[in-house]
């Protein structure tokens, strides 16, 4: 008759005692959308998304301004967004009674000074030999580049 | 070209020269000195093991003599495996979920059960069976806290009969040589996270694990002979010769082995010249020289190699006091070698841009928690804990001796096989 | 006494026991999907994940390295000021030396604080520089990714609508998908202690906006689309049509689903 020597009887029982306290310890630990879509948690999906968006988008301008969007579309900076020069425009669709800082020609600048590595088809021109001491204004309409104001 | 300088200048920070990722410019590197302590840790861990498992799985007797100093030595340093880990993460409180939702498709996560698995099912249970009779002897001869943390290491089995003795020596056996590919599995998987990484091109290489395991084997069984004879000498008795020697051949076997296999890692890189290999050979020339060429290639590798090579080739010519003595410097030039080879390749490896166009420069500190002085200190902790265990378990003061003979038969106790 | 505990008994019992215990999870996760059902949250409702499929694609030749996107990341997504979640290199390959047959010379790349503010003119003279060009670089969304496939927790992942994401409340901040990435577009948030990246701006994309480098880019280098649900001329559509594109560091086998047209041979 085989009788179980005392030292595996023994450790079989801690093995099986270790066994059972990682499955609980898993149960209980686990994240309960853990393995929703995949290998992570399915909840992590919305508390990403819900983050509140910061820049208001051109589709937002569009709904107030109309005038202004069909103009831009008009000519070259047709793809503009208004918030890439008119910056941040949240708090003023929040409260339009709140107006954006006016523009400064630094920003025209910005994309338009000359430098060999931008591409040929953009317009470029070199800040200190481009009209000194005039403003950009003077003689380009912003929303519609072909036109002289 | 004068253009060089100029375009340096304009982009040269104090943290970088030529281009790197906007992302690489940090203060230190992501992986620091506590990556690399970890994988030291776990190759002493892994090479004493191997060296125990020769007295067990190819039966030389002539090592008994250090064979529980080994496995004491693979536990002490098993112990404080992790601690590099925790120190290092972003969230050490989450630490858990690395076993709760193990992601199978990542090294990292088979850390969790691997260390568990090695920790519980080899170490633990060899050491258990080895020192069962002794544990069941000690608690009825000892008082007061010693005989209570022997009797609780008994698991309550007391039965010493001889099949019980037979089946302890046949156990041991059988967990050693599975403890032998698990060792390969717990330093192999480190070296296999640096492999699998083939964004970086001083890692991502078939050959990295198999030179983590190789260097491992070699850090651990250095570290047995440099801790025998350390104890020898606190001791004030004669090493035991024969087992010296042996290990010391062990050694030599497994530095030549892991010299040939570096040195094939490099040979093939300058030889295929792949695509970063002009970053990577100026890494190596000029950040790395001290470490790589100077530390790790000539004093942790060259130097023993040819040392303990004299030894091999010139045998018991050499006095047994010079051969001490070789062997004591060797092994520890190998453990600075070593450590000098996780440096440069976990450091290394974040020295060089990922666009292969730039290298960063980093700062030690000695405080914080990337620092120096956490690091040392966790090198130290083993040391600590080893002392604590050879207290306990290895004592010269205890009835019986350590000397077991599969088979469950003692030996008499001769002085030099003492420790 | 022992008559009625039989070692059939008790590891009948205890057979029993596990079995109990190895149900739970599948117990719970039935428990999850109901509760699913029943939560409400902040995100935009109604939004299906795995009936949409995002793609950034990128005109290497209409980027005028202005830096505004850089910009507009950092302040949609609070980016700490020395990481970025995208940036813009400057490639400036010079002459060959004069004679000496080659087809060019030495390649600079600079990206100063990521482009956020445009770049100052290059030191290299006009007359040396044989050509240069603007690449913005993001995440590349790879189908294959390696960073995901490294992760030992599951805490960054590819959603069904093929955005790569990181689960900031369950990273434990390791730092091994900041290692596999090849493009760097990974870093160490220092705030969360968690890996970051970019998101796609995947709070946008949920509700029907495009990401805040899209939308402020000022000369349409950056295109952007659903390839699931295109629209009425699509420009994401043209752009695939009308370009011959490529992914950054293809011969990797990430996969990366950003397309490129117009990229050179020293871009890495």
């Amino acid at each position: 008759m085989f009788k179980m020597p005392p030292q595996i009887i023994r450790l079989v029982l801690l093995t099986i005692g270790i066994v059972c306290a990682y499955f609980t310890a898993r149960y209980f630990l686990t994240p309960a959308s853990f393995g929703q879509y995949g290998h992570y948690r399915g909840n992590a999906l919305q508390e990403i998304a819900s983050r509140e968006p910061y820049w208001a988008g051109r589709k937002t301008c569009d709904t107030c301004h109309g005038e202004i969007v069909k103009k831009l579309a008009k000519a070259e900076h047709q793809g503009l967004s208004c918030e890439t020069c008119h910056g941040p425009s949240k708090v003023h669709v929040d409260n339009p009674e709140i107006k954006l800082p006016k523009m400064s020609y630094s920003q025209c600048v910005r994309c338009h000074e000359a430098s060999p590595s931008r591409p040929k088809w953009l317009h470029q021109i070199t800040p200190n030999k481009h009209y000194t001491g005039q403003v950009c204004s003077e003689c380009h309409v912003p929303h519609q580049p072909n036109e002289v104001p | 070209m004068d253009a060089t300088i100029l375009t340096n200048v304009v982009d040269a920070l104090p943290q970088f020269d030529g281009y790197v990722y906007p992302n690489e410019r940090t203060l230190h590197p992501l992986w620091s000195v506590l990556i690399v302590v970890y994988p030291y840790i776990t190759g002493l861990v892994a090479g004493a093991f191997i060296m125990a498992s020769l007295v067990r799985v190819f039966k030389l007797k002539a090592l008994e003599p250090i064979y529980r100093l080994a496995l004491l030595t693979a536990l002490a340093f098993m112990l404080c495996a992790t601690l590099p880990l925790l120190f290092h993460l972003g969230h050490p409180e989450r630490c858990f979920e690395i076993m709760m939702t193990p992601h199978f498709s990542s090294p990292m996560a088979m850390f969790g059960f691997v260390y568990a698995w090695y920790l519980m099912a080899v170490l633990l249970l060899e050491l258990w069976f080895d020192y069962r009779r002794d544990f069941v002897e000690w608690s009825k001869t000892e008082t007061g806290l010693r005989s209570l943390i022997y009797r609780a290491f008994t698991l309550g089995v007391t039965d010493l009969s001889a099949p019980a003795l037979r089946l302890d020596a046949r156990m041991g056996r059988i967990i050693s040589i599975v403890g032998i590919p698990s060792a390969f599995l717990l330093h192999g998987y480190v070296g296999f996270i640096f492999g699998s990484i083939k964004a970086n091109p001083w890692w991502g290489n078939v050959l990295m694990p198999i030179i983590f395991i190789l260097s491992a084997v070699v850090s651990g069984m250095a570290l047995c002979v440099f801790t025998y004879m350390f104890l020898c000498w606190a001791r004030r008795i004669t090493a035991d010769m024969n087992c010296l020697d042996l290990m010391a051949r062990f050694l030599f076997y497994a530095l030549v082995l892991d010299a040939t296999i570096e040195g094939l890692d490099w040979l093939h890189r300058l030889y295929s010249a792949e695509e970063g290999i002009d970053v990577l050979r100026s890494l190596a020339a000029s950040k790395l020289f001290y470490t790589l060429l100077i530390g790790q290639a000539c004093l942790g590798t060259l130097v023993p190699l040819l040392s303990l090579g004299t030894i091999q080739l010139t045998g018991k010519k050499i006095s047994n006091l010079n051969r001490c003595r070789i062997y004591f410097s060797c092994t520890a030039l190998i453990l600075m070698g070593v450590l000098a080879m996780r440096w440069n390749v976990v450091i290394g490896g974040q020295l060089f841009s990922k666009s292969l166009r730039g290298f960063m420069s980093y700062k030690m500190e000695f405080a914080g928690h990337e620092g120096w002085w956490l690091s040392m200190l966790l090198v130290a902790l083993p040391f600590v804990i080893l002392t604590v265990f050879i207290k306990y378990f290895l004592a010269r003061d205890l009835p019986t001796i350590e000397n077991v003979v599969p088979g469950g038969v003692r030996p008499t106790n001769s002085p030099e096989a003492q420790i | 006494m022992s008559e009625n505990i039989t070692r059939r008994g008790v590891l009948r019992n205890l057979a029993g026991i596990v079995g109990g215990i190895l149900a739970m999870p599948a117990g719970r996760t039935c428990k999850a999907a109901v509760q699913h059902g029943l939560a409400t949250s902040s995100a935009p409702k109604g939004y299906d994940p795995t009936k949409h499929k995002w793609l950034m694609a990128l005109d290497v030749d209409r980027c005028i390295g202005c830096g505004m996107c850089v910009e507009a990341c950092k302040a949609e997504n609070s980016v700490p000021q020395s990481n970025f979640r995208t940036w813009i290199e400057r490639y400036v390959i010079t002459r060959p030396k004069a004679g000496s047959g080659e087809s060019r010379g030495e390649t600079f790349v600079d990206s100063l604080n990521g482009g956020i503010a445009g770049f100052k003119p290059s030191l290299i003279p006009k007359e040396d520089i044989l050509k240069s060009f603007f690449v913005p670089k993001l995440c590349n969304q790879c189908e294959n990714s390696p960073c995901s496939q490294v992760c030992p927790v599951g805490a960054t992942f590819e959603s069904p609508d093929g955005v790569v994401l990181v689960d900031k409340n369950y990273c434990i901040g390791c730092g091994f998908c900041i290692q596999a990435c090849p493009y760097g577009c990974r870093f160490f948030n220092t705030t969360t202690n968690t890996a970051d990246k970019c998101t796609m701006c995947y709070h946008r994309i949920t509700r029907g906006l495009r990401p805040a480098c899209v939308e402020i880019c000022p000369s349409q280098a950056r295109i952007f689309g659903d390839m699931k649900n295109p629209i009425a001329d699509d420009p994401l559509q043209k752009f695939i049509e009308n370009n011959k594109t490529q992914g950054l560091k293809d011969h990797l086998g990430t996969k990366p689903r950003v397309r490129y047209a117009g990229l050179d041979e020293e871009v890495r």
